[in-house]
Parts: structure tokens; C-alpha cells; sequence
């Protein structure tokens, strides 16, 4: 295609401002967390004291707990109601697949309040279990429309392949959709992964003591604890940012794909 | 495939019991909450419909629902226009670096909005990253106080939710124009037609359905906006920039008026309901 | 998706709607609001075998945080069967978090619990704390305290009315809301410490002063709302009838913001806007930025709490000094000022002796050396702990006289559940000049008279 040199040259203004309007913010961050002052050594101290005073290491410990039971169990649950979904025809199968649809347009506002009334009467507020269990249940929903999505587009002819063979339909699962089904299983885990460990609302309000604050939390509560930190609350919230971060800039292909197909398209 | 009967429901059970349990009762509970006073400490009192009632009286509220439509514009309507832009260089423009810029203008979108608005609170203190560089360029009488200012707080709030979202928007109609044809283009080139002229005729009408889900995305993002305003402003100053999500925290947990927090919610929900249910009918897709 | 499928998710959740189960609050284990028939209760703490506390509070400062680790560390030298578990968390967290700790199945043994209706009054009304006179009885604290001390952590049974009826919490401190100000830069002003507190007239002319010669006079920090409340009550306090407002602060019934001593108090805060007085944007200016700022100089003033003079010091050595703000001539002087947050029991805590025992170590005299000793005012003893210099000296004689000669004024968000919210929100409208003075205390007023019905 033809492109003229002025349109080029404009394309590329055009890119870098955006770029430095995306990165711009993160790089204030960074510097204020590198930089010396008067309540933060500067360099990697400043991480270190933050880690320590901010007790950065235990809530990032929560995080990575909850978020590997999170992570873990949506994905088990999502993997099998989708491959029932997906693959198997059975009477109410449109019903269930809706209210999956519905659970992934319901904004967790709508939940919380009696989640948290009705788990307090039984006596979980605090536990690992309010804090994981409500964000299980949104990957859920989230997770059974992915998978079915994937499970019906798997190859007809290899599922009929292996029943004719004699493979029960568990052995078709394990045996045969999930291995060639790693790419979806993976941005699955990755995007779960990503919802749990940045989740803010849910860990705020099930755990009014604290006991399983994760990391995000800490870094708003940070705030009023030390004061006039500002160095340290940067370390800490890059501390915060950098594992979803990482998994990210290895793997981003997979976190695009199921950022932009996992959008509602019905 | 051929299986017993009962197989699919064994196969559904774990995630649709955990999910009916954690989902769908809360939410036909927050319905019925929203029909009592609570205090959440005490017992409740049946009001009936009288929380809703408030909210349509509750200037504050009312406020909220307003300052949300605010942020969609923000959250939504001007990364939109900036994605289409963006995503239209991207795609016919010829220009190198494109994976590099992807993943650049992506980033905001995994990063934990807590962390997003520890960078931005201090981008918008008053001596912060904002006001310095505004007085290094000599505009003193631009720097203000960005989180305290009744005209502008609530704008602020919102340019950080466009940094956020215009990855997301941008990246989709990427995807939605990479399935044009390129020969379309080519032939409009040998006619003359620039750029601009290229765009509105043929780039924008082929991806309305990309169109229309990201504004699905971003709409529901900036109504459920709450960790950015909680760490930023708090609802401040006075009430200038709170937000439903905000107010059904507060009074849910710390003004103990559950069964107002619970009638929010509720309204939060049907509103999110309704967008969907909108953008769906104007972008009539095969069923899937 | 078909038109179909979404009218059949609308009629699942409908339908659902039908299946929710008992009403809220039915069922919970909350105590009924009744102050149990006393048991015997015991002050011997050694004899109650191995027990786990756990205290939640607030005191995360430095000079507060030292003094409840030496406390704590000292309680469990003298009791070795007793282990405190604290955890600590910041003054706005403990709000947030502590209405839902209070009410879960693992509630704390003690709590610090503010004063306020929203927080002390609320708990006392849904019977989650244990009223004290028993314990009060035993160990003496009716003699230990200040009558009015006590009454600012009293409520009646039902919650209803504050101020009397029974004790649910004892403070350690005392805090008086006045001016820090900069020697140096009153100086640089052409003012001293003499010429700015004769009379309140003084004071607010020092104002115009400072201004005048191209400083700025008063430091605030009101992002959050809060802190202007600070700067309000002193101001009103030199307009209006001390117990008016003391009426109207502890939210029982008989009082109206609609007075014009309130208008004028409201007007002065406005016209301090107006005049120029304040730092630019307060309202976009962290708490915790503003008294770093005025450390280092940024202005002469900083009306706020004594909690900061410990900070202050630190930052800024014999160069910080706080007074009282003075009285208009003929009036008796009258701030801001309470105690600091009351230690409560909760009302389920199955070790409520060792509990009482625990609030009686740390409110012991002993105990008022230590807080002094670690920068802190204590509640009790107060002049007798005065130290010899620095501004801990001058905060120790201004709490001194308010209480004695003067009128120490409660918080006014104490009021009802919502006014911390409401008259945080209304004095960023006030300062931010979004509001006339009348329309501030009609907002106010329609929180107060909702409350008090």
C-alpha cells in the first residue's frame, strides 16, 4: 500500500505521544520509588524498607495464597461445565449457559453487601474462604462461557474418533480437548489470575480485621499508617503491580486474546 | 457425543453450585435487602420500595448516578474516538514498532487500579508531577489543586480512566480491522482518497461490532468505577466526584444504612443490565 | 443473543428473587441491647489462667505507638498468663473496619472505639459493647477520672442518648484542637507569640499581617474531609453557647445549627478563604502533606489536633509552639478538644476480667508517666506531667486551662451516624466556596434533625 512520507512521519507523532501517555504515569511511579528522600533511602532500599515496614512480603504471601486457590479451583470448575456445555446436549443447557452470561454482566457491588451480612451470620467473615469463594464464583461465570467457546469449536471428527474407540467422555476431556486445549486453559488461568490478584472490593470488605488483607488493600491502607512516605508507597505499589506485570509482558498474546474474545459476543 | 443422561449435570455441578451460591443468591438477596431499613448491626425494618424512592430524592445519590455518566464519557466515549484513530494508523499506516506499541498502550489495563491511583494521586497533588512540570513551562495559573477543585476533580478522576481503557479499545479495533480486506483500500488510494476520507467511508461502518463491544466494556468499567475514587478522592470535595459504587461502600459499611446501599446496588445492576441489553439490540450479531 | 434468551435471564432472576430466605439482621448473634445482669467480676489477673487478648487499635503514630508497645510489653511482664495480640491499624481503617470485626464470629477482647454515635453509639445500641460500672466499681475509675471525662464515653443503654447513663470505654489521652504556629515566621512578620493571643480579634488580625507581607498564614490539608472540622470547631467555639454546641455535637435532641452565632462562625471560615489565608487548594491537599509542609515553613499556622505535636517537634525542634485559640473579650475559652479514643470491651469477649484489667493497666497513673514520657497527653495528671520545654509544654498547659477555666467542645461528627460524612463533605463546599454560609448550616442541620427526629 501507498503511504505517503508527511502521513508516515505524522503516524509515528502520533504513536509516540500516545505511548508516553501510556508509559508516562508508570515511570513517575518507578522514579518516585528509585529516587532518595527524606522518608526512603532511594534505589533498591527503598523496596527493601517497604517490603519490611510496609509488611509488603506478608500481604503479597495473601495475595499469591488467595490467588492461587482462586485460580485453581475456577479453572477446575469452568473446564468442566464447559466441556458439558460445549460438548453435550442436555435439557436446560440454554438456561444454564444464560445465567453464566448474566453472572458475567453482574458488577460485584451487587453481591457484596449481603455476601457480607450473610457470611458474617455464619461466621466466615475473615476466612480464606469469603475473600476466595465470591471471586471463584465470578471466574466462574467467566471461565464456563470461555471454555465453552472452545469446546465447541474443538474438532468434531477427533471427539467422535476416540468415542468409536471406546474413550468415556472423561477420557476424551483429560485425555485428548485439554491437551490441545492448553492455549485457552492457560489464558484462562492468566486472566483469572490477573482478576484475582488486582480484586480490591472483595478482599475490603470480607476481611474487616485484616486477616487476609492482600496487597492491594495494604497499599490503600498504606497511606494513613505512614506518613508522608510517598517513596515507599510507590515501592510498595510497584511491589504490587510487578507480578501481573511480568506474566504480562511474557505472555501478553494470551492476555490480549482473552481480553478482546472474551468480550460478551453472543 | 453420546454420554448417560445425568452426565452433563455431574459435569456442571461444582462450578454452578459454587457459582449459584456466590452469585446468584447475593444478588436476589441484595433485592430483598434493599426493601428493608438495616443498620446492619440490629433488626431490620420492611420499608418496601422507600430506599428506592429515596434515591430518585437523595440529591447526593442522584449526584453519583450523574457523575458516572460523567466518567463514561471519559471511560468510554473520547477512548473510542481515540482507538479509532490510533487503531486506523496502526493498522494501514506502515509503520514500524507496531508489536512494541501494543503491548505499550495495553499495559494500563493489568495493572491493579489501586496501583493506578497511588500513580495518579501523586501525578495530581499539589505539588506533584502535574503542577511541576505545568510551572517548568511557565502556565503557574494552570496548576491547581487537581483532587480539590470542584470543576476539574471529577474530569481528573476521569482522564485516568481513559489512560486505562484506551489500550483496551485500541487493541480491539485493531483486531476488528485486521479482517478487512486490503484490497478495499488499495482501490480507494488509486482514486485519491485520503486518509480521513478512507476512514469514515470504510474503516469505522466495518467495525461496528467491535465498536459496540468495547463500549460495553468500558461503560460497565466506568459505572463500577470504585477503587480509583476511593483511593483518589474519597467522593471529595463535598460530594463532587462519588460515585454509585462508592456510595453503596459507604453505606453499606461504614454509615450502616444496608438497606440503601443494598437499593444502589440493585439499580447499579439493572443499569448495567440495561446497557448491555441495549448495545446488543443495536449490533445485531448471529446468535452465538 | 436472541430477544428470548434475555427475557428468560430477566425471569431467572425474578424468579430467584422468590427463593431469598429470611429477613436481614434475623438471626444474627448480636447481643439484645440490655446490659446483662453483672456476674461477679474479678480483678485478679493472675488467677485467670492462660488467655489471649486481642486489642485493636489505633495508635500507629510514633510517639503513640511506642507508648502502647512499652504498655503493652509491661502488662505481660506483670501478667505472664496473659498474651496481647494487637493489631493496629490507622484512625480512618479502624472506622472502616471495625463495624465489621465488631459484629463477625472472632471479634477482638478490646477495641479502641471513637466517642461518636456512629461508631461507640451504634455498637452501644446494637449491644456489642459491655458497659464498665461494674468494673468501675471494683477498681475505682469513678476517682481516677474526670466526671466530664467519663461522660464523653456514656451512653444510655439504648444508645439514644449520649453523654450519661452508663461508662463503655476509658481513654488514655487527652486532645485539645488549637494553633501550632512557627516562631520564625511570625517573626519574619513582625510578630510575636504575645501580640497574636491577647484576644481572638488579635489572632485574626495576625492573620491579615502575615498575608500582608507575602506568607501564607494557615496551612490545611482537607482532602479527606475531616480535617477541617478542626479548623471549624475552634472558630465556632468563639461565636457560639459552649453547650449548644455540645448539644448539637453529641446529637441529642433540643439544639439547631440554624443560629447566627453558627452563621457568623461559618462566614469567618469563608472569609478566611476569601482573604487569601489558607495554602492554595486545600481541598486538594493530603492531611499528612500539609503538617509536612508547614514543618518545613510553608506557613505561620496550622490550626489541628495535639496528636501532631509529637511529629511536629520532631520536624521542626523549639521552633513550633500551640496556643489555644483566644477568647473574644468577655467570653471564657472554648476549642475543639475530647479525649482520644476510648479502649471498649466487646461485648462477646469471653475474657472481659483480664479485658478490664488490661484498660485498668494502661490508664493507671503509671501508665499517665509512660504516655507523657513517650510524647503523648495524658488524660489524668496532666499538669503534673507537663514536660519542662518544647511545644508538648505549651499543648499540656493549653489542655490544662481549656478544661479547667475554659469549655472543651466535642467533636461535631460525633453527632449522628452520617455527620462525619455530611459536614466533612459540606466544609469542602464551604471552602471551596460551592456554598453560602446559610446553605452550610441547612445541610448540617437537615443530618442533625433527621438524627434526632
Amino acid at each position: 500500500m501507498i503511504v505517503s512520507r508527511p502521513e508516515r512521519v505524522m503516524n509515528y507523532v502520533v504513536l509516540l505521544v500516545f505511548a508516553a501517555f501510556a508509559l508516562a504515569p508508570i515511570l513517575v511511579i518507578l522514579t518516585t520509588a528509585l529516587a532518595p528522600s527524606t522518608t526512603s533511602p532511594g534505589g533498591l532500599a527503598t523496596f527493601a524498607s517497604a517490603w519490611t515496614q510496609g509488611r509488603f512480603g506478608h500481604y503479597l504471601s495473601v495475595s499469591a495464597l488467595v490467588a492461587v486457590v482462586v485460580v485453581t479451583t475456577a479453572t477446575l470448575c469452568s473446564i468442566l461445565a464447559g466441556y458439558a456445555l460445549g460438548t453435550m446436549t442436555f435439557r436446560g443447557s440454554g438456561i444454564v449457559f444464560s445465567l453464566f452470561l448474566l453472572g458475567l454482566m453482574i458488577p460485584t457491588e451487587a453481591i457484596v453487601v449481603p455476601l457480607f451480612y450473610d457470611l458474617r451470620g455464619l461466621g466466615l467473615t475473615n476466612t480464606l474462604w469469603a475473600v476466595a469463594f465470591p471471586q471463584i464464583a465470578q471466574s466462574i461465570a467467566f471461565g464456563a462461557y470461555w471454555m465453552r467457546a472452545y469446546f465447541r469449536a474443538a474438532p468434531r471428527a477427533l471427539i467422535e474418533a476416540a468415542t468409536l474407540d471406546g474413550a468415556s467422555p472423561r477420557r476424551v476431556l483429560w485425555s485428548i480437548l485439554v491437551p490441545i486445549g492448553r492455549p485457552a486453559v492457560t489464558t484462562l488461568v492468566l486472566l483469572t489470575f490477573m482478576w484475582t490478584w488486582n480484586e480490591f472490593l472483595i478482599p475490603l470488605v470480607m476481611s474487616p480485621n485484616g486477616a487476609f488483607r492482600t496487597a492491594p488493600l495494604a497499599l490503600a491502607l498504606f497511606k494513613g499508617q505512614h506518613v508522608e512516605a510517598t517513596g515507599l508507597l510507590a515501592a510498595g505499589a510497584v511491589l504490587v503491580a510487578l507480578p501481573v506485570v511480568v506474566l504480562y509482558l511474557f505472555l501478553q498474546r494470551h492476555f490480549i486474546r482473552g481480553m478482546i474474545e472474551g468480550a460478551v459476543r453472543e | 457425543m453420546r454420554h448417560p443422561r445425568h452426565l452433563p449435570y455431574l459435569y456442571l455441578a461444582p462450578g454452578l453450585v459454587i457459582f449459584a451460591a456466590f452469585v446468584l443468591y447475593p444478588l436476589a438477596r441484595s433485592a430483598q435487602f434493599s426493601l428493608y431499613a438495616w443498620d446492619g448491626l440490629g433488626a431490620s425494618t420492611w420499608v418496601g420500595l422507600a430506599n428506592y424512592a429515596d434515591l430518585l430524592a437523595d440529591p447526593v445519590l442522584r449526584a453519583a448516578f450523574g457523575h458516572a455518566f460523567v466518567l463514561i464519557g471519559f471511560f468510554s466515549l473520547v477512548p473510542l474516538a481515540l482507538g479509532l484513530a490510533l487503531a486506523a494508523i496502526l493498522t494501514h499506516g506502515r509503520v514500524r514498532g507496531l508489536g512494541m506499541f501494543r503491548t505499550v498502550v495495553f499495559l494500563p489495563q493489568v495493572i491493579a487500579m489501586v496501583v493506578v491511583a497511588v500513580a495518579w494521586r501523586q501525578i495530581y497533588a499539589p505539588d506533584g508531577t502535574l503542577n511541576t512540570a505545568l510551572r517548568a513551562i511557565g502556565l503557574d495559573n494552570l496548576a491547581i489543586p487537581w483532587l480539590g477543585d470542584y470543576t476539574w476533580t471529577l474530569p481528573a478522576v476521569g482522564v485516568v480512566g481513559t489512560w486505562v481503557q484506551l489500550g483496551l479499545v485500541t487493541v480491539l479495533l485493531m483486531a476488528g480491522m485486521a479482517k478487512l480486506p486490503k484490497e478495499m483500500y488499495e482501490a480507494a488510494r488509486i482514486d485519491g482518497a485520503g486518509p480521513v476520507r478512507e476512514f469514515f467511508a470504510m474503516t469505522a461502518p466495518n467495525v461496528r461490532a467491535e465498536m459496540a463491544v468495547a463500549l460495553t466494556l468500558t461503560i460497565i468499567a466506568a459505572l463500577k468505577t470504585f477503587d480509583l475514587v476511593y483511593v483518589t478522592t474519597g467522593g471529595g470535595p463535598g460530594n463532587s466526584t462519588t460515585v454509585p459504587a462508592y456510595e453503596v461502600y459507604t453505606r453499606a459499611f461504614r454509615e450502616g444504612a444496608v438497606g440503601s446501599a443494598a437499593a444502589i446496588a440493585v439499580t447499579l445492576a439493572i443499569l448495567i443490565f440495561g446497557i448491555n441489553l441495549i448495545v446488543n439490540k443495536l449490533v445485531d450479531r448471529p446468535a452465538g | 443473543m436472541t430477544s428470548s434468551r434475555w427475557i428468560g435471564i430477566g425471569g431467572i432472576a425474578a424468579a430467584a428473587l422468590a427463593l431469598a430466605a429470611c429477613a436481614p439482621g434475623a438471626g444474627d448473634a448480636t447481643g439484645s441491647g440490655e446490659q446483662e445482669t453483672p456476674t461477679e467480676v474479678s480483678t485478679d489477673l493472675a488467677s485467670l489462667g492462660e488467655i489471649t487478648l486481642t486489642v485493636w487499635d489505633q495508635e500507629v503514630r510514633g510517639g503513640q505507638d511506642e507508648q502502647m508497645t512499652r504498655l503493652n510489653e509491661a502488662f505481660q511482664d506483670a501478667y505472664p498468663n496473659i498474651t496481647i495480640e494487637r493489631n493496629s491499624q490507622s484512625f480512618d481503617d479502624l472506622e472502616t473496619t471495625l463495624r465489621g470485626a465488631l459484629t463477625g464470629n472472632d471479634a477482638p477482647d478490646v477495641v479502641q472505639a471513637n466517642n461518636s454515635r456512629s461508631v461507640m453509639g451504634a455498637f452501644v445500641g446494637a449491644g456489642l459493647l459491655r458497659g464498665l460500672d461494674d468494673y468501675a466499681d471494683a477498681y475505682g475509675w469513678t476517682d481516677r477520672y474526670a466526671p466530664s471525662v467519663l461522660a464523653m464515653s456514656s451512653y444510655s443503654d439504648d444508645g439514644t442518648t449520649f453523654g450519661e447513663g452508663h461508662v463503655y470505654g476509658l481513654p488514655q489521652t487527652g486532645e485539645v484542637v488549637g494553633v501550632f504556629y512557627s516562631t520564625s515566621a511570625l517573626a519574619d512578620a513582625g510578630l510575636d507569640l504575645a501580640t497574636v493571643t491577647g484576644s481572638w480579634e488579635d489572632f485574626t488580625d495576625s492573620l491579615a499581617t502575615i498575608k500582608d507581607s507575602g506568607a501564607t498564614p494557615l496551612e490545611l490539608g482537607n482532602l479527606d474531609g475531616w480535617p477541617a472540622v478542626h479548623v471549624f470547631g475552634p472558630i465556632q467555639g468563639q461565636f457560639a453557647d459552649p453547650q449548644e454546641i455540645a448539644t448539637l455535637a453529641m446529637g441529642n435532641a433540643g439544639g439547631t445549627w440554624l443560629t447566627d452565632a453558627n452563621e457568623e462562625a461559618a462566614a469567618t471560615l469563608q472569609g478566611w478563604v476569601e482573604d487569601g489565608y489558607f495554602n492554595d487548594g486545600p481541598n486538594g491537599t493530603d492531611y499528612d502533606a500539609a503538617w509536612a509542609d508547614f514543618s518545613k515553613g510553608s506557613a505561620a499556622y496550622l490550626i489541628a489536633g495535639s496528636w501532631l505535636a509529637a511529629d511536629l517537634e520532631a520536624a521542626m525542634g523549639d521552633d513550633v509552639g500551640f496556643f489555644a485559640p483566644p477568647a473574644p473579650a468577655g467570653r471564657d475559652l472554648a476549642t475543639t478538644g475530647a479525649t482520644g479514643l476510648p479502649f471498649a470491651i466487646t461485648a462477646n469477649s469471653p475474657h472481659a476480667d483480664a479485658a478490664a484489667g488490661y484498660l485498668d493497666f494502661i490508664t493507671s497513673p503509671d501508665a499517665m508517666t509512660i504516655l507523657a514520657e513517650t510524647g503523648n497527653m495524658p488524660v489524668n495528671d496532666t499538669a503534673a506531667l507537663a514536660p519542662a520545654t518544647g511545644v508538648n509544654k505549651d499543648v499540656f498547659a493549653a489542655f490544662g486551662e481549656v478544661t479547667t477555666t475554659g469549655h472543651l467542645l466535642p467533636y461535631l461528627d460525633w453527632a449522628t451516624p452520617t455527620m462525619a460524612d455530611t459536614i466533612g463533605a459540606a466544609l469542602q463546599d464551604l471552602i471551596g466556596e460551592q456554598s453560602t454560609p446559610g446553605e452550610f448550616l441547612d445541610t448540617l442541620e437537615a443530618d442533625y434533625a433527621a438524627f434526632v427526629g
